[in-house]
């Protein structure tokens, strides 16, 4: 169930706010789309979307609950045959509320409110893979460049790259091996 | 019915009415076609043909109503 609102009513009291959101409920269903202030879309929201939801059910009892909110007949027909078979895949959110801009004579907030009727497309939720892949491309990136680095520095000085680079590879080996022979002497002593 | 006893001074309308102040809205920025564009977030916008006459309201690269 939608939460229910809070503070002043619609219109002039709760039965007008009652009448005025099945009414715009059933202008909904009619056209699909409408154009209304923010205010009465964000309210008519839960209403048309519960009214959609006693559709997918399409029993008798649902129609009878239906219309005891819209009383015309024909726009729940419309509902039952034609809105809920296109939404049958989809769990909720049903209507689409896309903001225009503001109306002339008292700055509103107006918006189209429509019925989302296309076929649901399922999000993807591997994120760990688009992560991954996002990240395989930075790692390709990044090795040209390093091999760059490596093609232009012998060009300029060969000489000094050569005779560094053995050092660089016997010391951590002279010392790793120094380094395991101590770990092997202090784990005899432990035995 | 209460009614006030004085006439409001210049002074005090202007003092009260110095309060009143304008926001500036939030903008987000957008390149279009090497133009940039400050535009109100989450809105639709209109789009215009070569002449600058409006044909529709586009967000999201859906069109969302006529105008």
């Amino acid at each position: 169930m939608p939460t229910p609102t809070k503070g002043p009513r619609l219109g002039g009291g709760p039965a007008h706010e009652r009448l005025l959101l099945a009414n715009l409920a059933a202008a909904l269903f009619t056209h699909k789309s409408i154009k209304t202030t923010e205010t009465k879309a964000k309210r008519l929201r839960p209403v048309a979307e519960r009214l959609i939801t006693f559709a997918k059910r399409g029993d008798l009892h649902a129609r009878r609950r239906v219309l005891a909110t819209i009383g015309d007949k024909s726009v729940v027909h419309e509902l039952f045959t034609e809105i809920a078979p296109l939404v049958a895949e989809r769990e909720g959110g049903y209507t689409r509320i896309t903001k225009l801009g503001f109306r002339k004579g008292d700055n509103a907030s107006m918006v189209q409110i429509e019925l989302v009727l296309e076929p649901v497309t399922p999000k993807v939720r591997s994120t760990r893979a688009t992560s991954s892949a996002a990240a395989a491309p930075a790692v390709s990136v990044d090795e040209p460049v390093v091999a760059e680095a490596d093609a232009e520095v012998p060009v300029e000085e060969t000489d000094t790259v050569e005779t560094s680079e053995p050092i660089a590879d016997e010391a951590p080996s002279t010392e790793a091996a120094e380094v395991e022979a101590d770990a092997a002497e202090k784990a005899d002593d432990a035995k | 019915m209460a009614v006030p006893k004085r006439k409001m001074s210049r002074a005090s309308t202007r003092m009260r009415r110095a309060q009143w102040k304008a926001t500036a809205p939030t903008l987000v920025k957008t390149v279009e076609n090497g133009k940039t564009v400050y535009s109100l977030p989450h809105r639709a916008k209109v789009v215009e043909d070569s002449a600058g006459t409006a044909l529709f309201l586009e967000y999201k690269g859906r069109k969302v109503a006529d105008i």
